[in-house]
């Protein structure tokens, strides 16, 4: 937390607004400077120094913003077009105004320099600095004859005594100090007032040799504490030609008011002077100072211009980036809001308005599981249906379908979804009854439910269906399809029909069975009783009419049996039974029966078992046998073949029994009703046979089915569901 | 006399400047130092040297337009060190202040660490006085550990801190005003 504090510190205003106010009061320091201003005259080069760090640092500032700007505009990076855009118009905006202020100020700098300068003024300068030399020169050469005089009467005082001399000249020459040198310079007596230094002023060098030529100094010099006073120089003139050359230097006061006018004269001269040499230093100097104020400012602006760019751009670039995350479907992108003018107020509507897309797409999103749950949920409940539903699309498509349709039609519908009804019907012709009562019931408008019973012949051999239909309500644009609703009513009626049957077989066996015995015995007694004593002639009528009775109801009681047969409904005995072991058995027992007829046995090595009643199953295969016999007949030689067989569908073991023959085959017009009692093809029989064949396939649960073979003659084929073979099995 | 320990620090502006102009321009070496010869007397060890003090024409003209130039002495004794920078022992700096006098048309010298005055006829007489140190003192005996070795600097220059303010910026970029001589070494005995 800190850390970012430092950090938005770093990069926010107040330093950058510090550096501006330190370089600001450095520049108006270093501008003091110039003036030459003595307290500032020493900070100047410190001042130079610290605006030329901080236009540094403001350059790298720039650099930085500037290299990240290309970065981010190379980068293509969302509001860097806009910003560079921005502070081209910030620092255009700022350069022009600053560039016309710095070119006038340069031209008013300089101007105004060379205003203070005047040919007149020097003029008079100089003028009034050679009435003040020339107002000393006399006063000068006046102190040099004086001078000489005091040489003239020095003459004749020896050194020793020079001391008292010098006082007395003094005093009465009115010199501020006199002092006696020999030629080489050194001092050999001086006198002074109280008030000037103790150690007497010895001339310079060049004054000395001066006066080892012979010539006399005067001059003007500039005293120890700041003062002027008059310097005159003699040679005191020998007494003796051998005698030693001596100097007489003497230092005259100048009137304090002169003195004071003097100096003033030469203060002012020397300041004018320096003043016009430092002319040209001055306006570099000048310029300097305002080309860094320059400087200074086209930086500052120019990064005001980065830093207020950036500021404005912040919200706009943010939008952009969310705009975009907005567009990939990222709905979870808040920006920052910071400020309370249009940018926020555009930043608070684009908040609301991802917040409420999230809303509307999470809405959505639970509406689509809702719906999906629902879907599935019909599905289930639609596949869980033994009813087979079906739904069309107004144009006659196939849109949902149910297992149970797909296991009722016998074909995989499912596969055929969205496709037209028509086309399924092409692939599928034993459905054309289904499309033609769709469309009759569609066209007849006869309110929006119908109920139609149909009878297809397809893959599950012949079905009844009771099929439902019923309008779909549409939209208020579009009509609605339509939904069917399939259901196999063939077992069922099946059922009834086997039911009815098995009461008309029981009450036959039990109405008719009764009156037969009596007949018969009836029959009998009158041929045992009237045989006898009847003639031959007679007797031959009854004999054969009595026989005829007693056979006739031989046959009916026959029939009465199989009837009762048929409608007895016994207890099952099942229990594991290989079928090749049974199959071979019952084989056994009609081989050679009929010598016209020849049995083939073609049994699966596999060797299936099934689980059945021995007995019944016994009773399947005489039936099936004999039924072949009864086709081929006994003129005809034929063959009959029992087959078993192991297959597997849809991963259930079945064993198959096939019995075939080659006699004539079933007759078409009965094909569809074989297994129904009192169907039958052949002269004699009860019509029974494949009935029970069916009824006891159906006790133990297996399938039946009959046809014509491709090369002449029928099969039946029995299928029944395959068990493990018993481990105590003998 | 004095001994004046004189801190770098008012005047490195001025060094940080000649520092990177030194390595845009040559500088003139307008000063020079002809010969030192330090002696000891009693404790204290004097030294006597003749220099060069040559200005170049700018720093003439300048003077004659009643610019004062300031004109620098600066003498350290070091002690060489195996590690690290040899040890300053002792720092002595003279400055000599150089005017002209248009009233009476004489150049004066001040010693700026006395504040004595001397006047000259003529530039030459001036600098020539300048140029004769005669038995400056440098430092007592007791500031030297015995059986060390030492060694002196010396150097002359002119000091661009001291001249007006405008002309200061001049003189950082000018070759005319860079007057100043090498750091001249001298042997010291103790």
């Amino acid at each position: 937390m800190a850390a970012t504090a430092v950090k938005r510190f770093g990069r926010g205003l107040w330093p950058m607004l510090l550096l501006f106010a330190l370089l600001l009061v450095s520049l108006s320091f270093m501008s003091d400077a110039t003036h030459n201003s003595e307290r500032f005259g020493r900070m100047y080069s410190w001042l130079l120094l610290t605006n030329a760090a901080g236009l540094l640092i403001l350059l790298g500032l720039i650099g930085r913003n500037l290299y990240w700007l290309i970065r981010q505009v190379r980068a293509g990076a969302p509001g860097a077009r806009l910003t560079s855009r921005m502070v081209w118009m910030f620092v255009i905006l700022a350069v022009a105004p600053v560039s016309v202020v710095y070119y006038f100020s340069l031209q008013f700098l300089q101007r105004g320099i060379d205003t203070w300068f005047d040919v007149e003024i020097e003029n008079s300068l100089e003028s009034a600095l050679e009435l003040s030399q020339s107002a000393f020169d006399v006063r000068m050469r006046d102190r040099l004859r004086t001078t000489e005089q005091l040489a003239g009467e020095l003459t004749e005082v020896p050194s020793p005594l020079a001391p008292l001399s010098l006082f007395d000249l003094r005093v009465r020459s009115g010199a501020v100090e006199l002092t006696l040198l020999s030629h080489n310079g050194r001092i050999i007596a001086s006198s002074g007032l109280e008030s000037t230094s103790i150690v007497p002023d010895r001339p310079g060098d060049a004054v000395l040799l001066q006066l080892r030529r012979g010539a006399s100094y005067v001059g003007l010099d500039p005293s120890g504490d700041g003062g002027l006073h008059i310097r005159a120089v003699v040679p005191v003139p020998l007494a003796t030609p051998t005698s030693e050359q001596r100097i007489l230097q003497a230092l005259y006061p100048i009137p304090e008011r002169l003195s004071a006018q003097a100096d003033e004269v030469q203060a002012a001269y020397a300041r004018y002077r320096e003043l016009a040499y430092l002319r040209k230093p001055l306006k570099y100097s000048y310029t300097l100072t305002l080309s860094v104020v320059l400087v200074l400012s086209l930086l500052s602006a120019v990064w005001a211009g980065f830093y207020a760019a950036r500021k404005l751009v912040a919200p706009i670039r943010n939008i952009a980036e969310g705009t975009r995350a907005v567009a990939d479907g990222d709905y979870s992108r808040r920006l920052p809001s910071t400020s309370d003018d249009e940018l926020g107020f555009l930043v608070r509507s684009f908040n609301m308005m991802t917040r409420r897309l999230a809303m509307a797409r999470d809405h959505a999103r639970r509406s689509q599981l809702e719906v999906e749950g629902q879907r599935t949920y019909l599905e289930t409940l639609l596949g869980s249906l033994s009813s087979g539903v079906i739904s069309l699309s107004p144009d006659q498509r196939i849109r949902t379908v149910n297992t149970a349709a797909e296991t009722i039609l016998g074909i995989p519908l499912k596969r055929s979804a969205g496709e037209p009804l028509q086309a399924l019907v092409t692939a599928h012709p034993f459905l054309e009854p289904l499309q033609e009562a769709i469309e009759r019931h569609r066209e007849a408008a006869g309110g929006p439910h119908w109920t139609d019973q149909l009878s297809l012949f397809g893959p599950n051999g012949r079905q009844v269906l009771i099929c439902r239909g019923a309008r779909l309500p549409g939209d208020g644009v579009r009509p609605g399809g339509q939904v069917l609703v399939l259901d196999d009513v063939t077992a069922l009626i099946q059922a009834q029909r086997d039911a009815a049957w098995g009461e008309v077989a029981r009450r036959l066996a039990h109405e008719i069975k009764n009156p037969l015995t009596p007949i018969q015995l009836s029959a009998e007694r009158l041929r045992r009783k009237y045989l006898a004593g009847m003639e031959a002639s007679e007797g031959e009528v009854l004999d054969r009419a009595t026989h005829t009775i007693i056979h006739q109801v031989e046959s009916m009681k026959e029939m009465v049996n199989a009837f009762s047969d048929y409608a007895r409904a016994p207890q099952l005995e099942l229990r594991p039974l290989a079928l090749n072991e049974l199959v071979a058995e019952i084989a056994e027992l009609y081989r050679g029966m009929h010598p016209n007829v020849e049995l083939e046995l073609a049994l699966d090595p596999a060797e299936p078992w099934i689980e059945a009643d021995p007995n019944r199953l016994r009773q399947l295969l005489h039936n099936l046998i004999k039924n072949a016999h009864e086709a081929i007949g006994t003129e005809q030689s034929g063959q009959i073949r029992l087959e078993t067989r192991c297959r597997v569908e849809d991963d259930i073991p079945y064993a198959e029994l096939w019995v075939c023959d080659n006699g004539p085959g079933f007759r078409a017009e009965v094909s569809e009703q074989l297994f129904e009692p009192y169907v039958t093809t052949k002269t004699k029989g009860t019509g029974l046979g494949l009935a029970i064949v069916k009824k006891i396939v159906e006790e133990h649960g297996g399938q039946l089915q009959a046809g014509n073979r491709d090369d002449g003659g029928a099969y039946v084929r029995v299928q029944l569901r395959q068990v493990h073979r018993p481990q105590t099995a003998p | 006399m004095t001994l004046c320990v004189d801190p770098l620090r008012t005047r490195l502006p001025g060094w940080l400047l000649l520092g990177w102009l030194a390595l845009t321009a040559t500088p003139a070496q307008a000063f020079d130092i002809e010969s030192i010869h330090p002696h000891w007397d009693r404790d204290v060890l004097r030294l006597d040297a003749r220099l060069d003090f040559s200005l170049t024409q700018e720093a003439r003209t300048a003077l004659e337009n009643g610019v004062p130039l300031v004109l620098l002495l600066q003498i350290e004794v070091l002690e060489p060190r195996d590690y690290l920078w040899d040890k300053v022992v002792a720092r002595l700096r003279q400055r000599y202040r150089l005017s002209y006098h248009a009233l009476s048309e004489r150049y004066i010298v001040q010693r700026l660490n006395t504040g004595v005055r001397t006047s000259f006829p003529s530039l030459e007489g001036a600098l020539y006085s300048l140029g004769r140190v005669e038995a400056l003192p440098v430092l007592d005996r007791s500031l030297l550990q015995p059986g060390h070795q030492y060694y002196g600097l010396l150097r002359i220059s002119l000091d661009t801190e001291a001249l007006p303010t405008p002309l200061r910026v001049w003189a950082y970029v000018s070759a005319d005003w860079r007057l100043s001589s090498d750091w001249h070494p001298w042997p010291l005995q103790p």
